[in-house]
């Protein structure tokens, strides 16, 4: 090799030495960094994509059913399946964008299933943007006839698929329906912070009645799917990571058959019945007329049903139960009476009456034209004289027949766990200033000693004061059977109590007591009251008539237990011609043998 | 052919074919995970290019280069410079650059032209002309790159210019054209570039007031979107929604596959769609890659066929016959090497992200044509070497 020939490879070797070591120190570098990013932090980015490639979704929990006392089931769930569109079917593609796949494929499907989907056009796409890793449904509720003909042809529907969900149901249909109350559906945010859901599938939530009163009991506990996806959030699997919990089965304290007989000595007309255990204020019925049909108001109620209902003048959302507050009229005599006696007056003492009492220029009239003649009180509350307790009441003064109303709760809430449940008025001189800018004159007594003027009570605070004067206790009405038994005795003299007591007796049990229709046949001992009360002056007058009863049973009675109850119909004719002979009804079926009761105990 | 079979540079073919299987097996996967027939063919269509480059590889091989340089250099220098202004004029529009022209990219091709020129050029053992390894060389060797290189950079494809700097610098150097003056430059380029990222740097830094920041950045020589890249390159965190988003997914693509690697088809971060179709097919074909095979079996194996192929192909400008046969060696490896570095350094935070494909992996048709092409030339100055053992 020459000279020059040998500096001449060196100097091609040299620089290929110089390429190597610029490649071997940029491969190396790239080894290096990769390394790092691909081995050492891949914990990091590892984790993050597994962040980045699911979301949490929160699955609805089953809602406990709702039972009446025997067991008899009130509210439960069923299984519905809809028809629902899978966002992932539907990814935007640059010659498709997705609403014009969607609009098309819904068009096809809804010749196929026979009726338009019943979610708008916006709705699915506000459902895409927001949910896109839920099914979308459109076809809620799908009948079997429906199911069957698009499973018949899914293969040519792709991107539909039947989706199993939980509706409520009440499966005595209208029965109980102010008592129960209804569903809605929310979602419910369980989690929070780190927990937090990425989306939340809707599950009931109690909007009146038990239903709101119980909603954090009944409710289940929320499953989760999590739901991987895609870079653009399109779902690619699911996977169940805790399975939905069926909320705890709620027993109410309610008697079904009792119910129904409440319910269906109010048919036809408007009113309420409440009926009570007496000895721990268990409600047995609690029934509002006219009532409405809670399956249809699920899983939404219908915008036109719900302005039908609530425009209608019958008002059947209202519960009259707990809700409703009327003149209580002469069942309120009781308390007048009991007042009398605590003021110190003599119940023997007899007070003639002539057809009228006169208090200055007010003249108030008795129910029997000509009067009673000379009467004492229980004589006088088994006629239901209006000037004997007029005249009793105006003798006891107002302070009087306040405290003894107080003493029976009434002008308070009864402290029942439902959320309705009105105080009613029991007006004094300071309300009726407030109210009617007008002081208390002595007519006020009057009215109020029968029952009328400006005093309101609820059909469940008078259930409890037959209840009341029944035991001597006052309890608190309770629904949920698993609530203690609250009661007191009640601030009233023993002796003054059995006179009224006498009294009812004689309401029912005497020939010419006013409610003798109330007890009628029916196998147990029934102490009783009848109301009229005049509402409204001219054209808007009308009656609202009343019965309370407590009764208890006999050696022969199908129940062995007491039970108080109270009665209210609207535009009655009289206490005992209309309401007395439906407790009478209810009465028979609650405790006679040979009632036609098929699902008697 | 015994002559041919016993120069024949087995290494450079060797690692070149392995390159070429590893990208069609990377290709497949990807266009498989997206479940959609135009892209999980494409590998198909890869492997027909590489069938067509094959043949090219072969034929230049046999070919002597000196015949192929004398006859074609400069008249493909010329078409090429002809195709980049036709691609401003006429080209097909994709991604906001015009780099299309029909079905090919002339500033792929372009890399190849220049080279060959450059090597026709200054391969030369006499001078000639006066002053051809001294600064009036270097003026001829500034303005021929310089036309190809505006043209590039008007469609507007950074990569192609910043791959093409490095190889033209090598050459330059290799054949000792102004050697002091070059290595000068060199020098104030990277003082520029790191004055640069440090004004930057400087701006982007949280403290930095909003009026400096404006009038820093006004200064910076860099349009919006270079400087967008540039920001997200110094700080890629702040801004992971936006520009930094094709970064963030990159690096959690490779770093999903770990170690040992998700095992072929199985990637997830490819199925799910985190970096876009096109993107995962050209310029992060490696975080495919990297995300199945793992770093053992993935990324370390591959960085090693590229270090193979570039030193193998750098080799031949140590046999080769004359200056032309070394430049171009030389020149063919300085370009790979810089795409290997760009393309896998860009998935990992090392460089600014700029298209540019990973040759042989990516799925870009004409760039695979080229390399071929430049690298059956390599080959035919081993082939045509001087035999002096």
């Amino acid at each position: 090799m020459r000279p020059e020939e040998r500096s001449d490879l060196l100097g091609r070797l040299s620089v290929f030495a110089v390429f190597a070591a610029a490649t071997v120190v940029a491969i190396a570098v790239l080894a290096v960094r990769v390394k790092r990013v691909q081995v050492d932090d891949a914990a990091d980015y590892g984790s993050e994509m597994t962040r980045q490639s699911f979301r949490r979704v929160q699955t609805a929990g089953l809602r406990g059913r709702i039972l009446a006392r025997g067991g008899e089931v009130l509210a439960d769930n069923r299984q519905v399946y809809a028809i629902a569109l899978l966002p992932e079917a539907f990814r935007p593609r640059k010659d498709a964008p997705a609403a014009a796949q969607i609009e098309a494929a819904v068009a096809r499907l809804s010749a196929l299933v026979e009726r338009p989907p019943d979610v708008a056009t916006n709705a699915v796409a506000r459902h895409l943007r927001f949910s896109r890793i839920l099914p979308c449904a459109l076809w809620l509720d799908a009948s079997d006839a429906e199911i069957a003909r698009f499973s018949e042809h899914a293969a040519e529907h792709p991107g539909f698929a039947v989706v199993g969900g939980r509706a409520r149901r009440y499966p005595q249909g209208a029965l109980a329906a102010h008592l129960l109350g209804y569903v809605g559906s929310v979602e419910r945010q369980v989690g929070s912070g780190d927990t937090r859901m990425n989306a939340i599938e809707k599950e009931g939530k109690g909007n009146s009645g038990v239903e709101y009163q119980y909603d954090e009991f009944l409710r289940g506990m929320a499953g989760e799917v999590r739901v991987f996806v895609d870079a653009r959030g399109y779902a690619t699997a699911r996977e169940t990571l805790i399975e939905p919990c069926a909320g705890p089965d709620l027993r109410l304290t309610i008697d079904l058959p009792l119910q129904r007989a409440a319910e269906a000595a109010l048919s036809g007309c408007c009113g309420a019945c409440v009926a009570l255990d007496p000895r721990d204020g268990s409600v047995r019925a609690l029934a509002s007329a006219p009532g409405f049909d809670p399956n249809r108001f699920v899983p939404t109620v219908p915008g036109a049903l719900y302005a039908r209902l609530r425009d209608d003048p019958e008002r059947p959302l209202l519960n009259r139960a707990t809700n409703g507050q009327f003149a209580p009229g002469s069942i309120f005599k009781p308390v007048t009476a009991i007042a009398g006696m605590a003021a110190g007056l003599p119940p023997e003492e007899e007070f003639e009456c002539t057809g009228v009492y006169r208090l200055g220029t007010m003249r108030i009239r008795c129910a029997r034209t000509w009067g009673h003649g000379p009467e004492n009180l229980v004589h006088a509350l088994r006629d239901s004289c209006n000037p004997y307790f007029c005249h009793w009441g105006v003798r006891a003064g107002t302070n009087a027949i306040l405290r003894a109303a107080a003493a029976f709760g009434l002008g308070t809430r009864t402290g029942i766990d439902f959320p309705t449940d009105s105080p009613g008025v029991l007006p004094d001189a300071g309300w009726k200033l407030r109210n009617f800018a007008d002081r208390w004159r002595p007519g006020d007594v009057a009215q109020m000693s029968m029952g009328q003027g400006m005093l309101l009570v609820t059909p469940l605070q008078m259930a409890r004061m037959a209840a009341a004067i029944g035991t001597g206790r006052l309890a608190v009405p309770r629904l949920n059977a698993e609530l203690p038994a609250e009661t007191a005795p009640l601030a009233v003299d023993p002796q003054a109590l059995s006179a009224v007591r006498e009294g009812m007796r004689q309401v029912v049990e005497d020939p010419v007591g006013t409610g003798r229709r109330g007890g009628l046949g029916v196998d147990a001992r029934v102490i009783g009251k009848t109301g009229t009360a005049q509402v409204g002056r001219g054209e808007t007058l009308r009656k609202n008539t009343w019965f309370m009863a407590y009764a208890e049973p006999t050696a022969t009675s199908r129940r062995q237990e007491p039970l108080a109850v109270a009665l209210v119909v609207e535009r009655g004719e009289s206490g005992g011609g209309t309401a007395a002979p439906r407790v009478g009804d209810i009465l028979r079926i609650f405790y006679n043998r040979e009632s036609e009761d098929p699902e008697g105990a | 052919m015994k002559e041919f079979l016993r120069r024949f540079n087995w290494l450079q073919f060797l690692s070149m074919s392995a390159l070429i299987a590893i990208g069609a097996f990377a290709l497949a996967s990807a266009g498989a995970a997206r479940g959609s027939a135009p892209l999980a063919e494409k590998w198909q269509s890869m492997l027909a290019t590489a069938a067509l480059g094959y043949a090219l590889y072969f034929a230049l091989a046999v070919c002597d280069y000196r015949r192929l340089l004398d006859l074609l250099a400069y008249p493909v220098y010329l078409a090429a410079v002809a195709a980049l202004g036709l691609v401003l004029a006429a080209g097909t529009e994709q991604f906001g650059a015009r780099r299309w022209l029909w079905f090919f990219q002339p500033s792929e091709f372009a890399k190849l032209a220049v080279l060959a020129a450059f090597a026709q050029f200054f391969g030369t053992e006499r001078e000639r002309f006066r002053g051809q390894r001294g600064f009036r060389g270097f003026l001829c060797a500034a303005a021929m790159a310089a036309v190809p290189c505006a043209l590039v950079l008007l469609e507007p494809d950074l990569g192609t210019a910043l791959a093409l700097v490095p190889a033209v610098t090598a050459m330059l150097l290799a054949a000792g054209v102004w050697r002091r003056g070059v290595l000068a430059l060199l020098t104030v380029a990277a003082i520029a570039a790191g004055s640069v990222l440090g004004a930057v740097g400087a701006a982007e830094r949280p403290g930095t007031p909003p009026e400096v920041r404006e009038r820093i950045l006004r200064c910076v020589p860099l349009r919006e979107h270079q400087l967008k890249r540039v920001k997200t390159f110094i700080a890629p965190d702040e801004d992971v929604r936006g520009d930094g988003y094709n970064l963030a997914q990159a690096k959690m693509t490779i770093g999903a596959g770990g170690m040992a690697g998700k095992g072929y088809g199985r990637g997830e971060a490819i199925r799910r769609g985190l970096l876009p179709p096109m993107g995962i097919m050209n310029d992060f074909i490696f975080c495919v890659w990297a995300e199945e095979m793992g770093y053992l079996r993935g990324t370390l194996p591959l960085l090693a066929l590229f270090a193979l192929l570039c030193l193998s192909t750098a080799w031949t400008a140590v046999q080769a016959a004359d200056g032309r046969g070394r430049l171009l060696a030389l020149g063919m490896a300085t370009l790979l090497l810089a795409h290997v570095y760009i393309n896998i350094g860009m998935s990992v935070g090392l460089v600014p992200i700029t298209g540019l494909p990973l040759p042989f992996i990516s799925l870009g048709r004409t760039f695979l044509l080229t390399a071929m092409c430049g690298l059956g030339l390599v080959q035919s100055a081993a082939v045509h070497g001087e035999d002096k053992q």
